[in-house]
């Protein structure tokens, strides 16, 4: 019963942090689940900006920045010790067995949030230019992109953008960035919802 | 007695016959020349939103692209994505133009053996020779990787592979790629792009006993996905009733981020991290207006 109203909890993102509290989740499960709540709420914040549906606003997309700053990197790692594997939440024993990926992620995310910041002042990216770049991306080398170079072709992980890049970038390239290591996180080590 | 048993050896020789028939049985259909000039830029654009690279890579372990993907743990057993490198004894680099076609389209190997329906090969029987010659131009860019994929773990009776040959009779349909008249263009080119390359289908629609899927089920969600993974219907009315509008959509496929603030986890997360967000905007919101069924611009 408790580990259906945690599931039923964690389904409704959008419940406010003090409604969790009721869910019968406690200590580091509640602590996460407020975690992923709050940024949640950010990203829901800065989603319609980014998708040019309202007016772009650098302070939201900073605010929302610091959200993701706040709980990437170390603050995240944390909130996963291994002696709490035994909790029941969504979270997957491969989290523990790849320790190392998850930390890196987590960093990343924190790279990636500080980058943001940086970025909120140079707004979206001007719709040709994506194209274009798309074109590039997707096509220019096509060597690099089926081949030899990987991780090149996925936009992938040896080919990162560093945060002195992310600085120059559009902010919502920096953003869609973000959103994808929380995907790829959540691909490896969440259990999905019934 | 005797009369019994004569019948029982006549059913018995019927029924060997008959299975040397089907393994007999050619389901190869010959491929004419292809002699187009591949565009890879294309094709590599098609073998993203197709999930050639998605599949046969193993991103977790840190495999080389295209030289085998991790392995799809189901009830039929655990399949192993192959080496889709140039590399010429363990990949697909001695192939012809013809054997990549026929692989691709048909389902069936270059010595005309039928494939698993792991491989989503139905979805893209109505590719075009030109699609192909893309296709194909891409993966000759492909480093060879000379290690061979493990081979399938299948068990008795699936391992049988004459039995995909029935399977193919009773449960082998073309996609319906083909434009609908009256639509708009976007609307058919998303048509194009869900029911047949990006293969929605093969995950957010319900298989039978066989592992076929069931039409009258189609985009209504599924939860035997490979691994245990469930997936959401994808109707339009299911769309709407979560709230999901065409923005929405195009904009999850390219980031992962779902109306509601959180991010996609399980296999669509892979979908979009190796092969969506690859796509251009133009594709993105044309799969979402037809998913959605709608026809304004989102």
């Amino acid at each position: 019963m408790k580990l259906k109203t945690i599931l039923a909890a964690s389904v409704a993102t959008s419940i406010g942090i003090g409604a969790l509290a009721h869910t019968g989740a406690t200590g580091i499960v509640l602590e996460r689940m407020q975690a992923m709540s709050a940024m949640g709420d950010a990203i829901k914040s800065v989603t319609p900006i980014m998708k040019g549906e309202q007016n772009y606003d650098a302070d939201t997309v900073r605010k929302a920045a610091a959200v993701f700053k706040e709980h990437s990197g170390t603050a995240m790692t944390e909130l996963f010790p291994e002696d709490n594997a035994n909790e029941k939440s969504y979270v997957k024993d491969a989290i523990w067995e790849d320790w190392g990926e998850f930390e890196r992620l987590a960093m990343r995310l924190e790279t990636l949030a500080q980058g943001l910041s940086k970025a909120a002042d140079n707004g979206l990216a001007d719709e040709e230019a994506t194209q274009a770049d798309m074109g590039s991306m997707m096509g220019g080398d096509t060597a690099s992109m089926m081949g030899g170079d990987a991780s090149g072709m996925t936009g992938g992980d040896s080919a990162e953008t560093t945060l002195a890049e992310m600085a120059e970038m559009p902010a919502d390239e920096v953003f869609a960035d973000l959103s994808r290591t929380c995907s790829t996180c959540h691909t490896r080590f969440r259990a999905e919802k019934d | 007695m005797r009369k019994l048993l004569i019948t029982a050896a006549v059913f018995s020789a019927a029924a060997i016959a008959g299975v040397g028939a089907v393994i007999a049985w050619p389901v190869k259909n010959e491929v004419g020349s292809i002699e187009l000039t591949g565009d890879p830029q294309r094709g590599a654009y098609l073998a993203r939103a197709g999930g050639c690279i998605a599949c046969h890579t193993n991103w977790e372990e840190g495999g080389k692209a295209l030289a085998g993907g991790a392995p799809l743990k189901t009830e039929f057993g655990t399949f192993f994505p192959s080496n889709l490198t140039m590399s010429k004894e363990e990949g697909i680099g001695d192939w012809s133009v013809q054997e990549f076609a026929a692989a691709v389209r048909q389902g069936v190997s270059a010595n005309g053996e039928p494939y698993y329906p792991a491989f989503p090969y139905p979805f893209y029987s109505n590719l075009s020779d030109q699609d192909i010659a893309d296709l194909w131009a891409a993966f000759q860019t492909v480093a060879a990787v000379d290690e061979p994929a493990p081979a399938h773990e299948v068990g008795f009776p699936f391992d049988q592979r004459w039995g995909l040959k029935l399977w193919r009779g009773a449960f082998l349909e073309a996609p319906r790629t083909k434009p609908v008249e009256g639509r708009s263009e976007t609307w058919n080119r998303g048509r194009w792009l869900v029911e047949g390359v990006t293969h929605c289908g093969a995950c957010h629609t319900g298989r039978n006993f066989a592992g076929a899927r069931v039409l009258d089920e189609k985009f209504r969600g599924y939860d035997g996905l490979p691994g245990g993974g469930k997936s959401p219907a994808i109707t339009p009315g299911a769309l709407q009733k979560g709230g999901w509008s065409v923005s929405d959509l195009a904009y999850a496929l390219e980031t992962g981020i779902m109306p509601d603030g959180d991010a996609f986890g399980g296999s669509m997360g892979e979908v979009v991290t190796y092969g969506t967000s690859f796509m251009t905007d133009a594709d993105r919101e044309a799969m979402a207006i037809y998913l959605l069924n709608e026809e304004q611009d989102g």
